[in-house]
């Protein structure tokens, strides 16, 4: 009796630490966002506390500040996604034959994913996306072209943050796909090769297809990234001009320690979480689940 | 012999050209992907030893006269004491979530726990919570007990998002190591805590490097919440930066931003280079995605 006892005590001392931990700094404070979701209440007047039920979110969804917060986190997803998903798998099969320097190719081309955000985003403010001493539009005047006022004119601000993040977060698919290519069964596309497939036919109907939960989970992985993007864009836009690069971090942000609505802001990040969530569970179970039957 | 036979099958003789330009466009492709994804570090390396009117001279100066003002500027602008605070804050919040997260990842690899899926999930799912729905609970809380502004609550935040990580990428290597070992070492009379220590620990050692390289990087990196936790005096590298930007009075004090960003993202990005195998495996590798 004592004996099992003290097995269970060892078995469950590895783990216990770690998961009261994380139920301190993770759970407990999502609980209380949770029914602090559920109050009016202002940090300037913290007397006046009260239960509103879902009024807030019920507010939410006819503010239309957070509306198009969160259909520009979406599109600003969308493009993000999409652009560095292609880029990146297309480095990779760049990558794909070992050439002399491949390695140093490999890890010069990681350096914008180790970069720290808030340094990307007021280096690319200040050195690239300013407008008169700016490095692109210095090389568009170069073409003849006047570039516009990108971090502060609207649609330029969206275009810039997305483009920010396009250089940033390629490396990731990039080496994702990489090591999968490097992990890819050889004699699989040599099979296609000798039955007369061309190198794109080979790589849309005999790579993709198999790397497919690799693709899938890359997605879900890169969509959380952006969904909750905050560090470039916070320093590279604001969120401005006129809310346009307002994602949803940032309306979230702006709402608790500019306008200090607790409530309200904390319900915003509740369906924040609730929406990236729906988006999560649908691709895990396209992508991964049925998709790791068929495999 | 069998490369010769490959050759004669696969490569028409019509088109013995095609393959030559495709090969100097592939490396003229890999060379302009390099040119743009290490410029901006090579950027920041020039623009923090330039001085202003080299900074703001287009085209810009390749070659120039280093000088070391705008170090002696972000001295004055307190540069040591973020400095202290982003080291304390990156080495409490990174060995603490070791010291917890290993052990962890060790028993969900090997030992018998009910739930061990849940917990997994859950482990797993808590790296997908967009992490302002964290910052500002802890915000609260921390506003109630006085803890903001103290790096206590930075570090909280950090064992926060190390953890998953660190839990979720161990268990993948330790996966890796083959159960015979720790079978036989069992049947040798080692207990538990023997078999982590003097068999696990050592051979995940490259596991372990490589779990550390991505802890220390992400926390030295991290904006988010040291922005909102750390009130006015422990604030890390990070926060400090944005001082630079000035307001409308000031302008942009560009030497003092880039000598900063300079020192904030050198030993990164060295770190990234010399360990890049390392870093690719945590990225990739352990299961992570799997």
């Amino acid at each position: 009796m004592i004996d099992r006892l003290k097995d269970n005590m060892s078995r469950y001392s590895f783990l216990i630490p770690s998961l009261v931990a994380l139920g301190l700094v993770a759970v407990f404070p999502v609980i209380y966002a949770v029914r602090s979701s559920f109050y009016s209440w202002n940090l300037h007047r913290p007397a006046a506390r009260e239960f509103v039920g879902f009024n807030n979110f019920v507010k939410l969804v006819t503010d239309y500040t957070y509306v198009n917060s969160v259909s520009i986190t979406l599109l600003y997803t969308a493009i993000t996604v999409g652009s560095t998903m292609i880029l990146g798998f297309l480095l990779a099969l760049l990558l794909k034959k070992p050439f002399k320097g491949r390695n140093v190719v490999r890890a010069l081309l990681t350096v914008p994913m180790i970069m720290t955000q808030v340094v990307i985003g007021l280096n690319w403010r200040v050195f690239m996306w300013e407008p008169d001493y700016g490095l692109i539009n210095w090389l568009l005047r170069l073409v003849g072209i006047r570039g516009p006022a990108w971090v502060s004119s609207v649609p330029f601000a969206f275009i810039a943050a997305a483009i920010t993040n396009i250089w940033f977060m390629t490396p990731l698919v990039m080496i994702i796909m990489d090591a999968s290519l490097a992990s890819f069964p050889q004699s699989l596309e040599d099979a296609a090769k000798i039955d007369g497939a061309s190198y794109w036919q080979r790589i849309i109907y005999v790579i993709i297809p198999i790397l497919k939960r690799t693709f899938a989970f890359t997605l879900l992985l890169r969509i959380t990234i952006d969904f909750r993007m905050f560090d470039i864009v916070h320093v590279l836009t604001g969120g401005g001009p006129a809310r346009t690069t307002q994602l949803l971090s940032i309306w979230v942000y702006n709402q608790a320690l500019r306008v200090s609505d607790m409530g309200y802001s904390n319900a915003g990040a509740i369906l924040m979480m609730v929406i990236i969530s729906i988006i999560c569970s649908i691709i895990a179970y396209f992508g991964l689940i049925r998709g790791g039957e068929q495999a | 012999m069998s490369k010769v036979s490959r050759k004669n099958t696969n490569t028409p003789r019509y088109s013995k050209l095609k393959p030559q330009l495709l090969k100097y466009l592939k490396f003229i492709a890999i060379g302009i992907a390099v040119l743009i994804a290490f410029f901006p570090f090579l950027w920041l390396l020039m623009t923090a030893f330039k001085s202003m009117g080299d900074i703001q001279s287009l085209p810009p100066k390749i070659i120039f006269s280093p000088t070391l003002d705008n170090f002696r500027a972000i001295m004055d602008a307190n540069f040591f004491k973020y400095l202290q605070n982003s080291l304390i804050l990156t080495f409490s919040g990174v060995s603490l979530s070791m010291i917890l997260g290993v052990p962890a990842a060790f028993a969900i690899s090997r030992l018998k726990i009910p739930f061990k899926d849940g917990i997994l999930f859950f482990i797993l799912a808590l790296r997908f919570v967009p992490y302002i729905v964290f910052a500002l609970p802890l915000f609260l809380l921390f506003v109630e007990r006085g803890w903001v502004g103290t790096r206590y609550g930075v570090v909280m935040a950090y064992i926060l998002i190390n953890l998953p990580l660190i839990v979720w990428l161990m268990k993948g290597f330790f996966d890796e190591i083959p159960k015979v070992i720790d079978e036989a070492a069992e049947v040798d009379g080692a207990s538990r805590f023997q078999i982590f220590t003097r068999i696990i620990l050592p051979c995940a050692k490259p596991g372990i490097a490589c779990v550390l390289i991505l802890a220390f990087i992400f926390t030295w990196n991290e904006y988010l919440f040291a922005l909102i936790l750390a009130g006015r005096h422990a604030q890390p590298l990070t926060v400090g930066l944005t001082q630079f930007l000035g307001g409308i009075e000031y302008g942009v004090r560009w030497g003092a931003l880039s000598a900063w960003s300079f020192t904030l993202v050198f030993p990164v990005v060295t770190i990234s280079l010399f360990v890049n195998k390392y870093l690719r495996k945590g990225f990739t590798g352990g299961g992570y995605n799997k």
